[in-house]
């Protein structure tokens, strides 16, 4: 193979691997503090893009666009533990799981409300032209994907392992009662998981709206693979989904580069659910049996 | 002999629960045939989406009522039997009856693959890898153009037909959808109650059955888990099959994880207990849509559409946080007081 197009795969693989990382790092949040998995995270990352390109088209310089959606989405998913997942916080955890999916259509139905059945797309953020590097070419969106992953990654990294409010986080969903006995409050760390998730998620419909065309009915397939990606690598610790979504990405853009059929998705997808059947606990085996 | 309402009811109460099961689907079948005799052509082809969606949502509520797994991707089940009959029948010329019954046994086969590897997991990854089927189902056909039409879909799919009548007549289509509804409903009613639908609930980690307790009294949770599964996907890929003859046209977005979410409402609202819910979820839902298909536009403006979603979203909510089993059970004590094991 030319060198030229190794180099453009790989650069086409770290963006997608980004952007699963980053669509699976809502869902490590919410499950490692609650143990639920959220189904509203693909909605979360519609609404976001959504509210960027509502907001930049009005006029607004686009920093400023983002952190609105941000705060927006946020605010949603702290209203969605409060008022949906916190009175159910007794019931066993499908019952959880299907009333997130009960909030994916009402955010649905409102993006429909607003939005319409129309694509949206933006421009390359700040019109970053496309670059070249040996004969490959790179979007000019694709550094700012990569590089905001990274910082929520490290953000991560550093808040869940190195901070006394991360720890407790954590310690919600490992040792429940042990962390209620030690004065957290594990209700009102879920609705900052919540909340945190659903910004993570904006952040993320922000990055890709440049990338893929955002509509309202996006959400449900954004979880499916963004679920997967963070399975495969394991989904209760940052490294596992790290790994999970490089894998995941690398794995689309050598099947897209390799395969003249044209369909990679299909490639891709089998490789990684029977990677995930046969090595069930994820990659890194930290997937616990629930 | 008077025959009160409640004199009816008092002799309910004296037969058996075999009995009454019987009756009861007596009553339905009854209510169901008489239906079309009163009706125009509207309300029938709404009466058949809602048998469509029964089937499938009966199969779900054996899955995930019975056994308590949780699968977000029956979409792509009924898909396959959508696509298999479409294919048979287009590009091999077979019988629609025929082709029917294959697909249903493709589908079971398929199935049993995929649940011998799929249910070494536990749980709510379950969720994560039907999710993830259902779109591969997606991609898969939406790319094997040659064989399914990509993304425009296949057309001209010929009728089922028995003599003279083809299911292009919304008459004979609707009582041929509803006698194997009902068939189906029968089969899933004696199955709750039989060693292998005991089996089924005692494996039910969320209706308080324990995996382990029924390891211990020598049940094969394996087997018994692929096998509801294999039944779950048979219905689906009927209800697939009758699908794709009825209408003519398939196309992949039809068979989107959107359909999978919906069947899975249904089972929730209606009551994942028992198969009668999946009549009463699918009913009600559907109801609802073409009520505000209907109405909505005439109250609020924007995309006709948006208000279904949001109704749907929050019937859900609002279901699981105050009925957490549905409406099915709420119905039956109402009528049948004090009458345990009527199922």
């Amino acid at each position: 193979m030319d060198y030229s197009i190794a180099l453009q795969l790989f650069f086409s693989g770290l963006n997608l691997g980004s952007i699963y990382t980053a669509l699976g790092l809502g869902f490590f949040v919410v499950y490692s503090v609650t143990r639920v998995l959220n189904l509203a995270q693909g909605e979360f990352v519609m609404l976001g893009g959504m509210l960027v390109v509502t907001f930049y088209t009005k006029g607004i310089p686009l920093v400023p666009s983002i952190l609105l959606a941000v705060v927006i989405t946020s605010l949603a998913g702290a209203g969605i533990y409060r008022f949906i997942i916190f009175p159910a916080r007794k019931f066993p955890g499908m019952t959880k799981v299907f009333l997130t999916l009960g909030c994916a259509f009402i955010i649905q139905g409102i993006a429909l409300h607003f939005w319409g059945w129309e694509f949206r797309s933006l421009a390359a953020f700040f019109d970053t032209p496309s670059i070249q590097i040996c004969g490959a070419t790179i979007f000019g969106q694709t550094p700012w994907v990569i590089g905001a992953t990274l910082i929520m990654v490290a953000g991560l990294f550093v808040f869940f392992g190195h901070t006394i409010q991360g720890k407790a986080l954590r310690a919600c969903a490992n040792e429940p009662l042990g962390a209620r006995t030690v004065g957290i409050s594990i209700e009102r760390m879920a609705l900052f998981s919540f909340a945190l998730a659903a910004g993570i998620g904006a952040v993320v419909g922000a990055l890709i709206t440049p990338l893929t065309m955002t509509s309202y009915s996006m959400g449900l397939p954004l979880t499916a693979k963004g679920l997967l990606a963070a399975f495969v690598g394991g989904i209760t610790r940052v490294e596992g989904v790290i790994l999970g979504g490089l894998v995941y990405g690398m794995i689309e853009s050598i099947t897209a580069g390799l395969i003249p059929w044209g369909n990679h998705n299909v490639i891709a997808l089998a490789i990684l659910v029977g990677g995930l059947l046969i090595r069930r606990r994820g990659i890194l085996l930290t997937a616990g049996k629930g | 002999m008077s025959f009160s309402v409640q004199d009816i009811i008092e002799r309910t109460r004296k037969i058996s629960p075999v009995d009454a099961r019987y009756l009861a689907v007596g009553i339905f079948t009854i209510l169901i045939m008489i239906i079309p005799l009163g009706a125009g052509a509207f309300p029938n082809t709404v009466m058949i989406e809602i048998g469509f969606y029964s089937i499938v949502t009966m199969g779900l509520i054996m899955f995930m009522g019975f056994a308590g797994q949780i699968s977000l991707g029956h979409a792509a089940l009924f898909g396959c039997g959508a696509y298999i009959s479409g294919i048979l029948t287009t590009q091999h010329y077979l019988s629609p009856w025929l082709a029917l019954f294959l697909a249903a046994c493709f589908t079971g086969g398929i199935a049993a693959a995929v649940g011998r590897v799929m249910f070494r997991m536990h749980g709510l990854i379950l969720a994560g890898i039907t999710l993830a089927l259902n779109l591969l189902f997606f991609y898969l056909v939406s790319g094997l153009s040659d064989l399914t039409g990509g993304a425009i879909g296949m057309t001209n799919i010929p009728p089922l037909s028995l003599g003279q009548y083809t299911s292009q007549n919304i008459l004979f289509n609707y009582y041929l959808l509803w006698v194997i509804a009902i068939l189906l409903l029968i089969f899933s009613l004696n199955l709750a109650d039989s060693r292998f639908g005991r089996a089924l609930r005692s494996i039910n980690t969320y209706d308080g059955g324990s995996e382990e307790a029924a390891q211990v009294l020598g049940i094969n949770i394996m087997k018994y888990k692929v096998w509801v599964f294999i039944l779950s996907a048979v219905y689906a890929s009927i209800a697939g099959s009758l699908y794709a003859h009825y209408t003519r046209i398939i196309e992949p977005n039809t068979f989107m994880i959107q359909f999978s979410a919906l069947v899975v409402l249904m089972a929730i609202i209606g009551g994942r207990s028992s198969p009668w819910g999946a009549f009463l979820g699918a009913g009600l839902i559907v109801s609802i849509r073409q009520l505000l298909r209907e109405f909505a536009p005439m109250l609020i403006v924007g995309p006709t559409g948006s208000y279904e979603l949001i109704a749907y979203g929050i019937i859900m909510v609002v279901v699981l946080l105050f009925l957490p089993q549905g409406l099915f059970p709420i119905i039956k004590k109402a009528i049948l007081k004090r009458r345990p094991g009527f199922s």
